[in-house]
């Protein structure tokens, strides 16, 4: 007999092979199960942002690594486009008369709270393949019923929407190449922070959408809804402040320096900007806190009015937007709002100016967020 | 913004590199069904304790699937998936009559003979292809008592797969010979 160790390699049955990729399916819901649980926290832990499992955008989890999300701002093809037309027709409004509009309308609304706060949102990541030739982008829908009371399970479901190619000229590409339905993309890692070196992991993609999955999940510590500067509860959304001068104070009191997402610094204004677009767009506030939220925005220096644009799922609203400088480039937040009705639409964050060695274009929507739905209801999908 | 924290993709690059290699080596243990099972904790585990995770995380994460599996199933059970497994991929190649076919059943079967902390060696260095010095991360000795460990499983193993190989012209395919040596528990 030959040396037995080698035969024994070579006896491996096919199925212990280490190296054969984990179904899509189960890596999902194996990840959503493993963070469901809350984490231990030595002291000194890294801020963390609790968006509770279900709630975390598979898209994002999928991205992971996809820390530098941004998106693309478009300039010729991308019909969600939104330039404001230069020396166009219609004047851009500033962003505090923006903004101050939108909290109007959102002052003058009701609601009543129910057993969960139910959304359904759309997020979309876009990656090159890793030919490098074109683009493609991923889209996910993610449905989430949060529940009002602690205790209580959440719902989450997911389904993968399958991807396309990011613009009319990476579709020319993608057809060239053949039209594939599957393809490897590229996702940029940042690995752990510090150690900030470039990498990129493979990401299998096909333009086939995947089966819904639907999973519940505890709330982390049993009550912990969503992340606010730090992990709050139904409680603590529900009791904020609406005076904007009061709401700022009270975010603030979270506010330690840095990031939402790391330990680098970050200025206040900036930080501000991130935990309320949060809080605008995902959170069940009262109609009048998510008014004081943009009251807080309009008196932010750094915000900026970016115009009427639409939203990647074509709706019509405005944009205001704040620009952050970082490794891979100049990042513009884009938050979309629906002056009809004083509510978020979507956010977007887009690649303006990239760094030297980074290889997302100028323009590129590197990852956006779309609210389809947001209402109470008393039913989830069990 | 896209509501991933730094955490999250760590934990889920950490998942990609390393999720099939738990997974098999739980399987090789344990049989698939268990194997399931044993990387949800296993990750579980790793989330809860994410502050703890070194890097390279695979060793450590070995070593929790490798207390998962302890605790919570029996050896006795252990040993009999294994063997179930064994069956499957035995069943698989029947049929093929390439000298080293039969080579390579004959070293499977002698795996399910072995105890099981030979077995636990085996896979760890054969299957996984970890290193000598990862394989004693994973069950916790000394880079030196594990090659000593490893020399000796070696060993057993080659005395079991020519007993194997021998025997099965004998018993013409028959089930394998399954001696229960002492289980050596850690």
């Amino acid at each position: 007999m030959r040396d037995v160790l080698h035969t024994l390699r070579e006896a491996r049955p096919a199925e212990f092979d280490p190296d054969v990729p984990v179904d899509d399916g189960v890596r999902r819901a194996e990840l959503a199960r493993a963070m469901a649980g809350a984490q231990a926290a030595p002291e000194r832990r890294r801020v963390r942002r609790v968006r509770p499992v279900w709630g975390l955008s598979l898209a994002g989890a999928v991205a992971a690594g996809a820390i530098v999300a941004a998106t693309v701002v478009t300039t010729g093809g991308n019909p969600s486009g939104g330039t404001p037309r230069a020396g166009g027709a219609e004047p851009v409004l500033d962003a505090r008369t923006v903004l101050l509009a939108a909290a109007e309308k959102a002052d003058g609304q009701t609601e009543t709270m129910r057993a969960y706060w139910h959304q359904v949102t759309i997020s979309s990541h876009t990656y090159p393949v890793r030919t490098d030739r074109y683009a493609m982008t991923v889209r996910d829908r993610a449905e989430s019923w949060t529940p009002s009371k602690p205790g209580v399970k959440a719902w989450g479901l997911q389904q993968n929407l399958g991807a396309k190619p990011a613009t009319p000229q990476d579709e020319a590409a993608w057809r060239r190449a053949g039209s594939p339905a599957k393809f490897e993309l590229e996702v940029p890692v940042l690995h752990k922070a510090g150690t900030a070196k470039a990498r990129s992991k493979t990401l299998p993609a096909r333009t086939a959408p995947g089966r819904p999955e639907v999973n519940s999940a505890a709330l982390v510590d049993g009550d912990k809804v969503f992340w606010l500067g730090r992990n709050v509860t139904m409680r603590d959304l529900r009791s904020l402040p609406s005076d904007p001068k009061r709401l700022k104070a009270e975010l603030l009191r979270w506010y330690k320096g840095h990031g939402t997402e790391s330990g680098a610094p970050m200025p206040a204004d900036q930080w501000l900007y991130e935990v309320a677009h949060g809080l605008v767009l995902d959170m069940p506030v009262q109609p009048r806190v998510r008014a004081a939220a943009f009251r807080m925005l309009a008196g932010l220096p750094a915000v900026k009015s970016v115009g009427k644009v639409k939203d990647p799922q074509g709706r019509p609203g405005v944009a205001i937007a704040m620009d952050e400088k970082t490794q891979a480039g100049v990042i513009r937040h884009r938050m979309i709002l629906d002056l009809s009705t004083g509510t978020a639409l979507a956010g977007e964050n887009i690649m303006l100016v990239p760094a030297a060695g980074t290889k997302i274009p100028a323009g590129r929507t590197m990852d956006a967020t779309v609210t389809v739905t947001s209402e109470w209801t008393n039913s989830h999908p069990g | 913004m896209a509501g991933v924290t730094p955490d999250e993709q760590r934990f889920t690059a950490i998942y990609d590199e390393c999720r099939q290699r738990v997974w098999a080596y739980a399987a090789a243990r344990a049989g698939r069904q268990v194997a399931d099972e044993v990387v949800s904790e296993t990750f579980a585990i790793a989330w809860r304790r994410f502050a703890d995770v070194p890097e390279p995380a695979l060793p450590w994460l070995l070593g929790v699937a490798r207390n998962v599996l302890r605790d919570g199933h029996r050896a006795e059970k252990r040993r009999e998936s294994f063997t179930a497994e064994l069956g499957r991929s035995a069943r698989r190649s029947a049929g093929d009559i390439a000298e080293d076919v039969a080579e390579r059943l004959a070293v499977l079967r002698a795996m399910a003979t072995l105890p099981e902390s030979d077995r636990e060696i085996l896979i760890l260095i054969a299957w996984q292809g970890l290193t000598p010095r990862e394989a004693a991360k994973v069950v916790r000795c000394s880079p030196a008592a594990l090659r000593v460990r490893l020399h000796r499983a070696r060993r057993r193993l080659l005395r079991a797969a020519e007993q194997e190989a021998g025997g099965r012209t004998a018993r013409a395919g028959g089930r394998p010979q399954v001696g229960i040596i002492n289980e050596e528990m850690s």
